[in-house]
């Protein structure tokens, strides 16, 4: 009864809908604004080429694991074990490099450390399926398991001398100017988004994600999903953190994700306040990160303290949530 | 409110309780008009509920119900026209004013929370009663709770959780709710959504006292049978106007339905016409067994429209959830089309071609926040595939067989790619069996399929279960309202305790027939 009236007032009111262009529009409307403003303020530093792609290397390893994490929150899980999952894609893989230098090479390393995280994901998945027990509650734990096994097999030692050149390639090297981590989030991107928006299971995370019980009634094996979306988000956090022992050329056995988790979560969360307000999406996670390090880069830039940036990051994700929020309560 | 007119009507003290004659006019509304950009909502609306009367109100989806009960409880402003409480014309800015002037709202959820108890729910709007205005009173809660809870009729312990309560009893705590807060007039918004059959009754005897002691009720409700049952006087609204108006003595069935639908639209209570011959048989069951359902033995034949009838808990509604493998069928066989089947899930009953449309749209069977193409195309992607292996999807041929069920089922909506959540409840419906006439099922299971949809809409949903029959489906019926057997169903099973009591052919499956045989009557 109240669809049908309120469809009616829409369609009586056939003036631009400045809320709804505000919700749709106001990520993607202030990262622009950013943009010229840090230009105008530091024309001579921020605007230029090397600048840009430095802004796109900061928040690679970021795109990267945000891009893992709205697989999953597609679905409505989330994933808090991924700062622990990334320090484990990073120390396995150098891990294996050092201890069998003759035997792994890095393409069998980075397999090896994206598949034992992908595989911790599956487990993640079967505890949130099967047992029952919500993915916010098993991930905190298998990641608190994950931290302690690291450092256990560690001995809590850094690893630094032995890690062949060519993983460090992995996050030092660039193509045509272009740094590697840069092409590996985009790449990253460019898969989950074409089997986020096109693929049947795509189509059907998003499904369980509006209604797991419809989903089922369409005959959806509704328990397969969950492992799959957090084995997906899982390896995407290994990666990273398999990219960030590549820039830094060593293998740290705790801390490397801690620093990733809520700003992978704050720019997912954006995302889903952009374009398609509501929705998480691939797109949207993308201007969220680009959001992120575009004001971390241009606050740094203009020599503004390092807090401000945590300061100026907790408020636009509070003017984000709202914008989409607005509409959301509207709709009600 | 202090807008006391120089209103000639005397207005009785409040409180005398049953000094109050059945006749005082407590609400009146002149002349109501309600304007929204681009249409006219509300068009010169009177309507009149007198002390201690049960009115409905009633009109189809759109008809402007909503919009009328909105200016009534102050949840908005009319444009123009009175609203008059005991003769004297009020304005009414907030919810709240309306609720201090005696006017309370039980929407169709109850508004309870459901994880507090039914005390704190009691006092949830006025505060708990408090000792030296910090600690709360918890005996003094449960004294006066109790009390309140007495009034309704109600015998639950006031500290349950409200989500532990049945439907009937949450309905009635609400209204006491609503009493406590001292409401002369409570508007019903579908009480009866959510109750089952005898719940109805429970709640519509505890409506009548209330009514006898001097409370007015104002009851919407899409269930004429139920209108019949309880209203003192009916109010049609029709686009937005009065549609007429009729005291008991007056109601009849016809002029009613005339009333709501409108002259263009005839409405047709005959009986569903049996094709010439049934077909092959699609789906048989001998003993099935599981949950509720005690011994299932039937078989359904293509262009078939069996109907399972039964009283809530009889296993009539079961009976279609364990066909459909929602749970496990603990004995007997199936067979789909002479194959015996297995099917632990819905997964393979949907690959052994049956289709279930649940009974809660928006719990078990809408995407809400998915677009009417996402809806239609949910359990057909694998149709859309360019390959088995990376499972694209092609965009185009999905929303092209949107287009074409959409076109086919009449789906109002300005295109496939709307959201389902701004069509109506009757189109949304029709969206959900196009999801399934798109898979290509043989066998559609229907619960309660017009269940909170209009009566226009509920005809051409008939038409199209008889034409998912004639095109060669076999099709399984149930539903909440037992009028609507004889009208959509070819034969019906009728399950008493679990098991089949009885069948009833063509002619013979009337409601009497099938209420008789559910109620466990010899035949």
């Amino acid at each position: 009864m109240n669809a049908t009236t309120s469809t009616r007032d829409v369609a009586g009111r056939p003036r631009l809908d400045f809320t709804v262009l505000f919700a749709r529009f106001g990520t993607l409307a202030s990262l622009i604004a950013l943009l010229i403003a840090f230009s105008l303020a530091r024309s001579d530093v921020f605007p230029t080429v090397n600048n840009l792609l430095n802004i796109m290397s900061q928040i690679s390893i970021l795109g990267t694991m945000a891009f893992g994490l709205t697989v999953c929150l597609v679905m409505g899980l989330f994933d808090l074990s991924i700062a622990a999952m990334a320090t484990l894609g990073g120390y396995v893989a150098t891990f294996l490099l050092v201890q069998y230098p003759d035997t792994v090479g890095v393409p069998e390393a980075v397999a090896a450390s994206l598949i034992t995280a992908a595989l911790i994901g599956i487990v993640n998945g079967l505890i949130v399926s099967y047992l029952g027990i919500s993915a916010f509650i098993a991930t905190l734990a298998t990641g608190s398991i994950i931290t302690g096994a690291v450092l256990g097999i560690s001995d809590s030692k850094t690893i630094i001398t032995g890690i062949p050149d060519e993983f460090m390639a992995i996050g030092q090297g660039a193509i045509f100017g272009v740094s590697n981590p840069i092409l590996i989030m985009l790449a990253v991107g460019m898969v989950l988004w074409l089997f986020l928006e096109h693929t049947q299971l795509g189509r059907h995370l998003y499904a369980i994600g509006g209604s797991a019980e419809a989903s089922r009634l369409s005959g959806i094996a509704v328990k397969r999903y969950a492992p799959l979306a957090l084995a997906i988000c899982a390896a995407c956090a290994g990666l990273g953190g398999l990219m960030a022992a590549a820039v830094l050329g060593a293998g740290r056995p705790q801390g490397v994700g801690d620093g990733y988790l809520l700003n992978a979560f704050a720019a997912v969360f954006i995302g889903a306040s952009s374009l398609r307000p509501g929705k998480f999406h691939i797109l949207g996670t993308l201007i969220g990160v680009l959001l992120i390090g575009v004001i971390n880069n241009g606050l740094s830039v203009m020599g503004v303290p390092t807090y401000w940036q945590y300061i100026v990051q907790g408020t636009l994700l509070v003017a984000a949530l709202f914008s989409a929020g607005i509409l959301t309560m509207r709709k009600h | 409110m202090s807008s006391a007119n120089l209103a000639p009507v005397p207005i009785s003290p409040i409180g005398t309780g049953r000094s109050q004659t059945v006749g005082d006019t407590f609400l009146e509304v002149v002349g109501l008009v309600k304007q929204f950009p681009g249409t006219l909502a509300l068009d010169h609306v009177d309507l009149t509920v007198r002390r201690g009367e049960i009115h409905a109100l009633l009109g189809e989806n759109g008809a402007g119900k909503s919009t009328l009960i909105r200016q009534i409880c102050g949840a908005s402003q009319p444009t123009s026209g009175k609203i008059l409480i005991e003769g004297a014309e009020v304005a009414l800015h907030s919810p709240q004013a309306a609720r201090g002037l005696g006017i309370a709202v039980v929407h169709q959820h109850f508004n309870l929370a459901p994880q507090i108890s039914v005390a704190e729910n009691l006092f949830l709007a006025g505060g708990l009663p408090r000792r030296a205005g910090l600690f709360v009173n918890w005996p003094e809660v449960y004294k006066r709770s109790h009390a309140l809870l007495a009034r309704v009729g109600l015998d639950i312990d006031p500290r349950q959780e409200v989500s532990q309560l049945r439907p009937d009893e949450a309905a009635m705590v609400a209204i006491a709710k609503a009493i406590g807060a001292s409401a002369k007039l409570i508007i019903l918004d579908e009480p009866t959504a959510a109750l089952l059959p005898a719940e109805v009754g429970v709640l519509f005897g505890h409506m009548r006292r209330l009514a006898a002691e001097g409370h007015a009720f104002l009851y919407v409700s899409h269930r004429l049978a139920e209108v019949f049952e309880i209203a003192d006087r009916v109010t049609v609204l029709r686009d937005g106007k009065n549609a007429g108006h009729w005291t008991r003595e007056q109601m009849s069935r016809r002029s009613i339905i005339e009333a709501i639908v409108g002259s263009q639209k005839s409405f047709s209570e005959e009986a569903a016409d049996p094709p010439a011959q049934f077909g092959d048989v699609l789906l048989s069951a001998t003993s099935a067994r599981g949950g509720r359902v005690v011994e299932m033995s039937f078989k359904l034949r293509a262009h078939e429209i069996l109907g399972m009838a039964g009283l809530p808990g009889s296993g009539a509604e079961e009976a279609l959830d364990l066909l459909y493998g929602r749970y496990a069928m603990t004995g007997g066989k199936l067979s789909v089309r002479g194959a015996a089947v297995t099917l632990r899930s819905p997964r393979d009953a949907k690959a052994a071609g049956l289709a279930l449309v649940p009974k809660d749209r928006h719990a078990e069977s809408l995407l809400p926040a998915a677009s009417v193409r996402e809806n239609i195309s949910l359990p057909n992607l694998d149709r859309f595939l360019t390959d088995p292996v990376l499972r694209l999807i092609r965009r185009h041929k999905e929303r092209t067989e949107a287009e074409r069920i959409g076109r086919l089922l009449s789906v109002k909506m300005p295109s496939v790619e709307s959201p389902i959540q701004s069509l109506s409840g009757g189109n949304q419906q029709k969206a959900i069996l196009g999801r399934w006439l798109a898979s290509g099922a043989k066998i559609f299971m229907l619960n309660s399929p017009t269940a909170a949809v209009d009566i226009g809409a509920k005809a051409e949903i008939y038409a199209l279960i008889r034409q998912i029959a004639a095109d060669g489906a076999g099709v399984i019926f149930t539903s909440t309202e037992v009028e609507e057997f004889p009208r959509v169903c070819h034969r019906v099973l009728v399950f008493r305790d679990g098991r089949i009591a009885g069948e009833l052919l063509g002619k013979d499956a009337t409601e009497a027939n099938i209420l008789n045989l559910a109620a466990g009557g010899g035949e």
